[in-house]
Parts: C-alpha cells; structure tokens; sequence
C-alpha cells in the first residue's frame, strides 16, 4: 500500500506545487523566514572559514621548525599591553637553548615616513641582512616582487606590497623615503606575505634601525629556528623553563611566572582553531535559531491552510483519500518552503559572501577567500528541507484527522 | 429476490449540543438494493443529510451496523472506510465540492490517483468520461471558469471514474436552473439504465422524485414513508 503512495509521490507534488503557488504572497513570505536563517549560515560560516584558512595559512608561510617568543603571557591582556621587550640578556638565553640553532631579533615600531609630499606613520623594523635574510626567504616566506633585497649597512629598505600600493601609492623601486630626517632608498617591494600588518611595514639594516629609533637593546620578540633532529615542543619547553629560571635569578620571583610566550606555529595553529571554531559555533547557534523561527512560521503557514482548506480535504477524503495521503500531501507542501528557503538562502549567501570577498581584493584590509564548501551547502539544504518538513509534521496531522464528514459541512 | 447492496440496522446517529444529546437519526432501518434509483425526501433538519453521510460510509453510527453486501463496516479503519469509498461509492454534490486549484481533467483524475492507477489510464478514462458528458472541450478549464451545470457535469465524471456500484447525490440540482437541473437528471437516469448503476439522490424536490421507483420519506430521524412507484420513469414522457 505504502508502494502506492511512491508511485504518486510526483502527482501529489504536483497538487502541492498548486496549492503553493495559488497563495503566492503568503507562500513568498513564509519562505523568507527560512532564507534569512540558512543566509546567514551560508555567508558567515564561509566568511569565517575562509578567515580561519587565511590566518593559518599566514601561519604556515612561517615554516614548522620556526618558534615565535614574546614577553608577557599571552593568555594575560596586560601583561602584553605593558610594552615589555626582550632583554639583550633574553635574547642570549634564547641563542644558547638546547636545540635553537640562530634567532631573528624583531624589533619595530612607529615612525613618521615622508614620501613625495605625503607624510604617513609606518611601522618600521630592522633587520640583520647579512644573518637573518635566509629565514626571511625560506622560513617565514618572504620574496620580493620587484627589485631585490636591501644590501647589508646601506640607507636602502625593503617595504611590503601595501605600502606600495595604498600607504604609498605609486611607490617604485628606486624612489626615495625619508625616514627620521634620513633618505632611504627602495631596494625592493616584497610580494604580499599574507598579513595586513606585515604588508604595511617598511624593513631597514638592524643597525640603521637602533641608530635611527634609539632602541638599542632587546627585541619586541624574536623568532628561533630550530636545529635539525630536534622537536618544536621540546625546544619550546626548553626556551621557557630557561627565561623563567634566568627572570627568577635576577628579580628573585617566587612563583612560576610564566612571563614569557613561547609559541610553536602548532600551538598558534590550535589557538587560530579554537578562537574560530567558537566564532562558527556560535554563529550556527544564531542562524539555527533563525531557522527554527523560519520554521515556527511555516507551521503557521501549514495550520492557516489547514483550515482554509478543510473543505478541501474533505472532498478528497470522500473520493477515497487516505489519512496518510492527506499528511504526504501537506508535508510536501511544507517541505517544498522549507527546501525553497534553503535554496533561496543558500544562493543570497553565496553572492553575499562573494562580494565581501570582492570587496577585500579592492581594499585589502586583509585577505579573504569565502570558503563555500559542498558540506555546508547540503547541510544548509537538508536542514532547512528537515526543519520544513518537522514544522508541517502537526498541522499535517491535524489535516488527516479531519472527520471527511465535519470537514464536508465545514463552511 | 434482488441483493441487498446497502442494509442499515437500527441507526442511531446522536449528537451533544452542550448537555442536552440530540438524535439526528433515531433508529433507522433501510434497505439498498442493488440497481435501485431511490430518492430520500424530506424537510431541512429531518436528517436526511446525515442519512446520505451515513450511506456514503462518510460517517459512522453512534449505533447500529451498515452492512456493505453482508459486510458489516463497524469496524472499518478510517483508511479502509477511505478505500472502500473511493472505489465503490461516487459522490455528486450541491455545491459540486470540485478543487479549484485544478482543471475539470485534474479534478476527474484525482479518485484514480488515489486509487494508483497510472497516469496514461487516468488520463484516458477521465477524457472519455469528460466527453461523455460533453465537456470534452473544456478539460483543461479550472472550475472557476465553469458555469454550475458543466461544474455538476465535472462532479459527474469524477464520481465514475472509478466504476463504483453506487452514486450518491446530494442536491445534485440544488444550484441549478430548471433546464440545467433536468439535463443533470436525464445523465443520472441514463447511468441508472444503461450501466445498472445504483443511484441514491437526497432531495427536497418532489420533481426529482418523480425519476425514481422508490421514495423514502424521512421526518425527525425517522423513516415514515418508504413506497415504491409502480410505473416507468418520468425520463420517458
């Protein structure tokens, strides 16, 4: 018997596809509950995703045998904001670890840069080009795009694709910047590294730098390359147990302190996904919400018709209906909003995302690639097909109870 | 002896109107016999209405057994009081209670869907039926679009579609003008005559009682005429 009712499966779709478009408006409206849900889910769960694939891909750029260290604990706000530095002192216990075989000292900070009339503040960091350009090419991923590498002591700076393109518009190799009273020349424009902040920076000689900033002593934060054959975590663990000991020694600290951030591009990666993974199960909870009160309007919807229609059933419970030909009927009336509003979500999302990622290419605050993936567009629609069908469920229900005789005299 | 298609046994049909229970139908007794043309009468609120419901197994006694040749439908399932309906029985309405959302061919189509029968006989019956009642140019008309004798005509078709034993008719010329009405009684007493259908009419219309050979008189939920006619129809005059 169940047979029967497959076999005619596309006859009561086709009655259902009537009825759906006898009440256009109605049926528009009930829709557009659905649609703002799985929109929701479509444009900023790929969003999101797509920021989370380009900050680890940024992270990855930066190699696997490469270990960031910054004072201050990274789980403690103030103790980043404080502006600590490393100390020549850290930086020595950081050269002679176990396992580090040579560190880049990193430090910058804001200036004024004059280019061509136009006066801009920079972040400006130097860099030891002779020892430390072979971890900025193969480590961290650097290249320049045009030009070439500052040579070692001269008044020449590399600077990111950013501050060529926006900060300095028209900038060129060979132009002259003014940094401090001091003329520098363009050496090279670097290819984009993937990170709005690293894009916008000017690089100069590590000794024009101190000469230049006054900041003669430590590093904002330095990063370690790891000898071959050891672990980044072993060598990470070892980094910090040193810096806690050697702080200790020298201002006598009773407790553990861990003043000292000691990052491994897998622990950074974990941190990334987590922080992501909340942001996107949070926006799931929001839009299901939004799905489920799409939902609530289509049983709305479902009851209303209901009852308008409880002439209707009768009429085909007397020609010989069946009470479940009467729920696959409504059911598929229901499911067919909520598969509407599915589909109706899923391509305003796409084009929403898809422009917020056209809009990041023209103004390049930071790279984002919408990440629609096959898996979120069939839970999208299979959620939002389940939901329409689960709201139908009861006033499809109610339908089929319909004594055909009270439901005949109804008027 | 002619078969019994339709017995009612003691049929009591009880409604509650607050506290106080009124009885439509207070303990009916009646025989359907196969190939009749009968007629009920009475005035509105005499429970001729709950009758044909009755008849049509589109409601069930609050007392009492309807016998389907024998079998009694007491315990039917509502799905199985469904089947046996859209197989068996065909109904006409005043109102002719067609969907207007589809056409007269969607609407003669429809028994058949529910019965499984495939798109390329459905089709084929519903246009011949169509034909036969001269609408077979406008199956592709919705209701609307319909004055109310070609609506009956529709109504008509859809109750054959299934080659059912008995027709029931509720005021099937109730909405119609005289001439309408007559052209809708000649196609019933045709059916009754040419294909040995048997046809139960509700009415209140002594003109219509006049095609039939058995006229059941029902006053306040009882029977209390049930006398045959002796002579031919009045379709022969």
């Amino acid at each position: 018997m169940a047979k029967i009712d497959i076999n005619n499966l596309k006859e009561y779709l086709k009655i259902a596809v009537k009825t759906i478009s006898t009440r256009r408006i109605r049926s528009w409206l009930t829709t557009i509950g659905i649609v703002i849900g799985v929109f929701l889910i479509v444009s900023l769960l790929s969003l999101s995703q797509g920021l989370k694939n380009a900050v680890l891909q940024q992270l990855n750029m930066m190699g696997k045998d490469l270990i960031t260290i910054m004072p201050g604990d990274i789980t403690n706000v103030s103790s980043m904001m404080s502006g600590q530095k490393l100390t020549d002192a850290d930086l020595k216990i950081i050269k002679e670890t176990e396992g580090v075989d040579i560190i880049v000292a990193m430090d910058y900070t804001s200036v004024v840069a004059r280019y061509d009339n136009q006066k801009k503040t920079v972040l400006i960091y130097g860099a030891d080009w002779r020892n430390d350009l072979d971890i900025f090419k193969n480590d961290m991923g650097w290249s320049v795009s045009q030009g070439q590498w500052p040579s070692p002591g001269r008044a020449e700076v590399v600077v990111g694709s950013i501050v060529a393109s926006d900060t300095f518009g028209g900038l060129r190799v060979g132009n002259e910047i003014v940094i401090k009273g001091r003329k520098f020349i363009v050496a090279g424009i670097l290819n984009s590294v993937g990170s709005k902040q690293d894009d916008s920076m000017i690089g100069v000689d590590s000794n024009i730098f101190q000469s230049i900033t006054g900041e003669r002593n430590g590093a904002k934060m330095t990063m370690a390359k790891i000898e071959a054959g050891y672990s980044a975590d072993f060598v990470a663990e070892k980094l910090k147990s040193n810096l806690n000991e050697n702080r200790k020694r020298q201002i006598g600290q009773k407790e553990n302190d861990s003043s000292y951030t000691v990052l491994t591009s897998a622990t950074l990666s974990s941190i990334v996904g987590n922080v992501m993974g909340l942001i996107q199960a949070v926006i799931i909870g929001f839009a299901s919400i939004a799905i489920v009160v799409g939902g609530i309007g289509i049983m709305n919807t479902m009851y209303t018709s209901v009852s308008e229609r409880t002439k209707e059933i009768g009429i085909m419970k007397a020609i010989g209906a069946k009470n479940r030909t009467i729920i696959t009927i409504f059911l598929i009336e229901s499911g067919i909003f909520g598969m509407l509003g599915g589909v109706g979500g899923t391509l305003l999302g796409l084009i929403f995302a898809k422009t917020i990622e056209i809009y990041f290419q023209i103004h390049p605050l930071f790279y984002l690639r919408a990440d629609v993936s096959p898996g979120l567009i069939l839970f999208s629609l299979s959620f939002s097909f389940v939901i329409g069908c689960v709201s139908g469920y009861f006033p499809a229900r109610a339908a089929a109870k319909l004594k055909p005789v009270d439901a005949l005299r109804y008027e | 002896m002619t078969d019994v298609l339709i017995k009612l046994e003691n049929v009591w049909k009880t409604y509650k109107l607050g506290e106080t229970p009124l009885s439509v139908l207070r303990g009916v007794n009646l025989e359907i016999t196969q190939g009749s043309f009968v007629t009920i009468m009475g005035p509105s609120g005499s429970g001729k209405s709950t009758l044909m419901y009755m008849l049509g197994l589109l409601d069930t006694p609050s007392q009492g057994n309807i016998l389907l040749q024998g079998q009694d439908t007491t315990n039917f399932s509502e799905d199985k009081l469904a089947e046996v309906r859209g197989k068996r029985i065909g109904f006409i309405f005043q109102q002719f209670n067609l969907l207007q959302n589809l056409t007269a061919l969607e609407n003669v189509m429809l028994p058949m869907i529910f019965q499984g029968i495939s798109e390329g006989k459905r089709k084929e019956k519903a246009k011949q039926l169509l034909e036969s009642v001269s609408l077979g140019h406008r199956i592709n008309h919705k209701p609307s679009e319909m004055s109310g004798g070609e609506q009956q005509r529709i109504a008509i078709a859809r109750s054959l579609v299934n080659d059912p034993e008995i027709l029931i008719a509720d005021e099937p010329t109730g909405n119609l003008d005289s001439t309408t009405g007559k052209a809708v009684m000649e196609i019933l007493t045709k059916l009754h005559r040419e294909q040995k259908k048997t046809i139960v009419v509700v009415t209140h219309d002594p003109n219509i009682a006049k095609y039939s050979q058995n006229v059941i008189h029902i006053q306040d939920g009882l029977i209390v005429a049930n006398h045959f006619q002796e002579s031919e129809i009045l379709w022969q005059k």
